[in-house]
């Protein structure tokens, strides 16, 4: 996509090696595409098929646990969809999911790379304590966080005998605070992702910008809105884009925290059809829901592209 | 990542000159210094505090339940005990899921590192038919949810005998984070510059002996960063590992870690000191490669 | 697209065995007879359970040496899954763990042997309790026995004997007395619940059998087919229990799954938690002598409706060694073996001799449950298992219907209603596809 033509490749044959040894043409033709058969081999074999066979589940009736049902069903399954309420409130608490669990993790990852972008003392180890949690995967990350939410081994038993709060509070168990919880859970385990690749960008602004700058008196904020954000651009995009997409295709963590509850607030599409999947074993319906969440984040992602104008010269 | 990177010198710098002067400009030394001080303790070491201990408490709680004796509630792991770690080393298996998992994640490393490799060169270095379309779908497979692609991959092991093998998680490992592998790999490639390789070209080397003399050395933080990538991904996968392997003698970490929650049981102490057994090696990994990371992966902006 | 396969198949393959990373093989003896591989899965696997097995395997072998039992343990939150899959693909193993609650769902996808010819040629045969097989076989849907029922797994309502004497309480004999002692025992200022609902995983199947445990009603569907989970005295059960929640129950229950309601039981936070027989082991580990147990209490009309779920075995028809597979099933369901299983977990044991053991008269709740259970005059409502949406009607859809029941967002009216209506429409179709 963009990232692709926006690095004008050289091509190394713009000028052949002078010496001698240039191998045939043909060899040199086939080069690259040896180079990447490998990998066009395994994601024919491990991803294509696979994705092809989920299209085609789509279009059947199949429960699993009743294969005397199976058959062809078209477009049977999208028409179901559009009248399952389920479907719109999984797919509407997606949304509310992706951009607070986005723009938070952007907003603190920001900031968590410009203070340790800083000089200071004892930086080399912050930066390992706060960056740490990013390669903690999900289901630990839930193991964690449910020791620390559960009424009788979580923190809040603590926090109450110091007079904090009540001792029963389940921030899991009440409608109007799970979500929260839940988002916290994961920004503790995102903002490392966004911190890091923010961190690494911010090294590469040229010194002699923020010298220009300050030369030309401008402050820190003034230096950061106008030296730094528009250096970030392009890698605030890219981040954002890569981050929401597996924000939203990421069961692991709702499905062993909160298991969609209560009451179904926090089921995202993905985890409702992780449940289609593996409690209702309805394997064409889910796969439907699949190919239109593929269709969905397609879209939005193109979408998104188009009006950041990412990659365009400004 | 390759759309990271930035050709900075093509970009005019944005800023205006204004006619204000800051405070700080006109502030004699010693009061910036001491104002310094005081707004560097709200504006960095306040915050960063915080946040330290946002990231450090649920660690800290793992290791607490991990340490500590069954029924005790002190919040100190003391008396501290090492009998958790016990049942899940010994009587849980977790020497063996431990030994697997360090496997199965080397393996991916290498493989994805090596394909990555290959194909990132390919992509920063040729222009090619069909390279925008491959790019675009290597794109295209972020888009894919893994956990739906369980059942049909499932029945393509079947297919070639690799279910209950440890290589059916290797390539669905290798699979699934080859794509951004790839496209990060190509970014730094195209970082390393050409004129390098060109000049070592001219001085008699063969394309494949300029990139191992040349190219590859100056790659080194982008393979580390690929590679550790690849290794963490690998480690934290549990839904392959419990749907392909069904041995015990063949299961990962995340899959044991899964066993020490029942139907009818929960041991917190076990459940912690497997969560430690399961996070050190990729917290450990990861505090050593973080700064390669940065570098790495910013190291393409300075030279365009 | 298949041509292709087959060469990364080859190319796999031989990669493979250039590499000592491959899996185990299968495994031939050489030198003497053929040895034969029988392949269990264990479908609730876990610290206390797994080692049960390992010592009953390593005794089966000693008595069949041309036989090796290969043991997978799978926990019970992924083992319909792990089955669903490997059924599809044909990778069963040769024997597997079923309860009843799994039985509908294999039996549909032809995945399970008959047992009946085999059962009546057996040794075993006529010592496994008669409601044990009555109730696998209504489960599979009447066709037959697809399940050797090993262990039955009575609910059960564990409770702090401790506190309930200190209190000068005895156990409660109806669930109007369990909701009074439950307020009693209630001490939100110390944190401290009298009893605790579970409205996370498995919240369907555990509100039914207290719901048909008060309202005596002993048939799921009435003449008509209707399902009479939405009868009103059903209803005023559900209505009770979520009149319990945040008044005698933890705000957490809402979510909980029964690991949770354990940790809490065990942090001396609730006085009561309804579970089964299966976590006897558990409780008592943590808490000792400070616990007891009771049965579901009656309904105000005096009769207690038990259901009757049952852990047993099942021969998978893919299976290359019914014979040894079978061998080790009779093996597993022997007096010996079904003694020292059910003893140790402190279930209901299925071989009758077994009742006759010394552990089981001084089990208690276990003993109590089983005389019950095996009582000419108990009756026993029968969880319609055998449609093969339950599953989906009680997990998918129930659950967070009734959590939204106790955030009391739904009537406990509604809520029974929407329940019953999907389950007369599976039973329905169940019946115009099946005669």
């Amino acid at each position: 996509m963009a990232l692709a033509d926006r690095t004008t490749v050289r091509p190394p044959a713009a000028g052949p090696p002078p010496t001698g040894r240039r191998g045939p043409r043909l060899r040199r033709a086939l080069a690259p595409y040896a180079l990447i058969s490998p990998t066009v081999l395994l994601l024919a074999v491990f991803l294509v098929v696979p994705v092809g066979s989920v299209v085609h589940y789509a279009l059947q009736h199949h429960v699993v646990n009743e294969p005397y049902d199976d058959a062809f069903v078209g477009l049977g399954n999208f028409r179901a969809m559009l009248g399952d309420q389920r479907f719109w409130d999984s797919l509407a608490f997606s949304a509310k999911w992706v951009v607070a669990e986005v723009l938070l993790q952007l907003l603190l990852g920001l900031a968590l790379a410009l203070i340790v972008n800083e000089t200071f003392v004892g930086r080399a180890m912050a930066r390992a304590l706060v960056f740490s949690p990013w390669a903690v995967s999900g289901v630990l990350t839930t193991s964690i966080w449910m020791l620390l939410y559960n009424p009788a081994t979580g923190v809040f038993h603590y926090l109450s005998e110091i007079g904090v709060g009540n001792a029963g509070t389940s921030v899991l168990g009440n409608p109007d605070t799970v979500f929260g919880a839940a988002v916290v859970a994961e920004l503790w385990r995102g903002v490392p992702f966004f911190a890091i690749l923010i961190l690494a960008d911010l090294q590469s602004v040229p010194k002699e910008l923020y010298e220009a700058a300050s030369i030309d008196g401008a402050g820190r904020v003034r230096s950061f809105l106008h030296v730094t954000l528009p250096h970030l651009r392009d890698a605030i995009v890219l981040a954002t884009l890569l981050r929401s997409v597996w924000e939203f295709n990421n069961v692991d963590l709702l499905y062993t925290l909160t298991n969609g509850g209560p009451a179904g607030a926090t089921t995202s599409l993905p985890l409702y059809v992780a449940q289609l999947a593996r409690k209702s074993y309805d394997f064409g319906y889910g796969s439907a829901l699949t190919t239109a969440a593929f269709v969905i984040l397609l879209f939005c992602s193109v979408l998104y592209l188009r009006l950041s104008k990412f990659g365009r010269q400004r | 990542m390759t759309g990271l990177q930035h050709a900075p010198l093509d970009r005019t710098a944005p800023v205006e000159s204004p006619a204000v002067t800051t405070a700080t400009a006109v502030l004699p030394p010693a009061a910036v210094r001491r104002g310094e001080r005081g707004s560097r303790f709200l504006r960095l070491f306040l915050p960063l505090g915080l946040y330290l201990v946002f990231t450090v408490v649920p660690f800290y709680w793992m290791l607490l339940f991990a340490l500590r004796p069954a029924g005790s509630t002190s919040l100190l792991p003391w008396p501290l005990t090492l009998e958790h770690f016990g049942t899940v080393w010994n009587d849980m298996g977790f020497r063996v899921y431990f030994q697997n998992s360090v496997w199965i994640a080397l393996l991916t490393l290498l493989f994805v590192t090596f394909f990555a490799l290959m194909g990132g060169y390919a992509l920063a270095r040729f222009e090619f038919r069909g390279r925008r379309l491959f790019m675009l779908a290597l794109l295209c497979t972020q888009f894919v949810p893994g956990a739906m692609m369980l059942i049909p991959l499932f029945n393509i092991f079947q297919t070639l005998d690799l279910i209950n093998s440890r290589w059916s998680l290797i390539i669905a490992e290798s699979t699934f984070q080859l794509p951004l592998a790839m496209i990060l790999m190509s970014g730094f490639v195209r970082n390393v510059p050409v004129e390098l390789e060109e000049s070592a070209m001219v001085d008699g080397c063969g394309r494949i002996r300029a990139f191992l003399a040349v190219v590859l050395p100056l790659l080194r933080p982008g393979i580390v960063a690929v590679g550790s990538f690849a290794f963490i991904g690998s480690w934290n996968n549990f839904l392959f590992a419990l749907m392909f392997l069904n041995d015990p003698e063949l299961q990962t970490v995340p899959v044991g870690l899964q066993t020490t929650i029942g139907e009818n049981t929960v041991d917190f102490g076990a459940l912690a000191a497997g969560g430690v057994v399961a996070a050190v090696p990729v917290v450990l990994v990861f505090a050593v490669v973080q700064k390669y990371l940065v570098q790495g992966m910013s190291a393409g902006a300075v030279k365009g | 697209m298949s041509s292709m396969l087959r060469t990364t198949a080859a190319a796999l393959a031989a990669l493979g065995l250039l590499t000592a990373c491959s899996s185990t093989g299968s495994s031939t003896d050489a030198g003497g007879g053929a040895k034969v591989t029988v392949t269990y899965w264990d479908n609730n696997a876990g610290p206390a359970r797994t080692p049960l097995f390992q010592h009953l395997i390593d005794e089966f072998e000693k008595a069949n040496p041309n036989i090796t039992v290969k043991y997978v343990g799978v926990t019970s939150s992924e083992v319909a899954e792990k089955y669903n899959t490997a059924i599809a693909s044909g990778s069963t193993p040769d024997v597997g763990g079923v309860t009843t609650a799994l039985l509908a769902s294999l039996t549909a996808q032809k995945a399970l042997a008959p047992l009946d010819e085999l059962y009546a040629k057996s040794p075993l045969n006529g010592r496994l309790a008669a409601n044990f097989l009555a109730t696998s076989k209504a489960a599979s849907g009447g066709k037959g026995l697809f399940q050797l029922p090993s262990s039955g797994n009575q609910d059960v309502i564990w409770y702090r004997a401790d506190k309930f004497k200190a209190a000068g309480l005895a156990a409660p004999k109806t669930w109007d007395e369990l909701f009074a002692d439950a307020a009693r025992l209630t001490d939100k200022g110390a944190n401290q619940y009298g009893f605790t609902i579970r409205g996370g995983s498995g919240a369907g199947f555990q509100l039914l059998s207290e719901a048909y445990a008060y309202s005596g009603v002993a048939e799921m569907f009435d003449a008509s087919g209707k399902s009479t989970v939405d009868d009103p005295r059903n209803v005023a059960l559900i209505e009770k229990i979520a009149a319990q929640y945040k008044a005698t129950t933890p705000e957490a229950d809402v979510s909980n799954a029964y690991p949770q309601m354990l940790a809490q039981f065990q942090a001396n936070q609730v006085m009561m938690v309804h579970h089964n027989l299966g976590s006897t082991k558990d409780v008592r580990t943590a808490l000792g002598d400070k616990v007891a147990g009771f049965l579901l209490p009656a309904g105000p009309d005096g009769t207690s409706v038990l259901a009757n779920p049952v852990d047993g075995f099942g021969l998978f028809k893919n299976s290359k060694h019914q014979a040894e597979a079978w061998k080790f099933i009779e093996f597993l369901d022997s007096h010996a073996s079904n003694s020292y299983w059910n003893e140790n977990v402190g279930q209901i044991p299925a071989n009758t001799e077994a009742y006759a053991d010394e552990w089981y008269a001084k089990s208690g709740i276990t003993k109590e449950a089983g005389d019950l259970l095996n009582a000419p005059g108990t009756k026993l409502v029968q969880p319609p298992v055998h449609l093969p949406q339950y599953s989906k009607i009680t997990k998918t859809d129930a659950e967070p219907a009734f959590q939204k029941v106790l955030l009391g967002k739904m009537s406990a009216a509604d809520f029974a209603k929407g329940v019953a209506d999907a389950l007369t429409k599976a039973q329905a179709d169940y019946k115009s596809k099946n005669g």
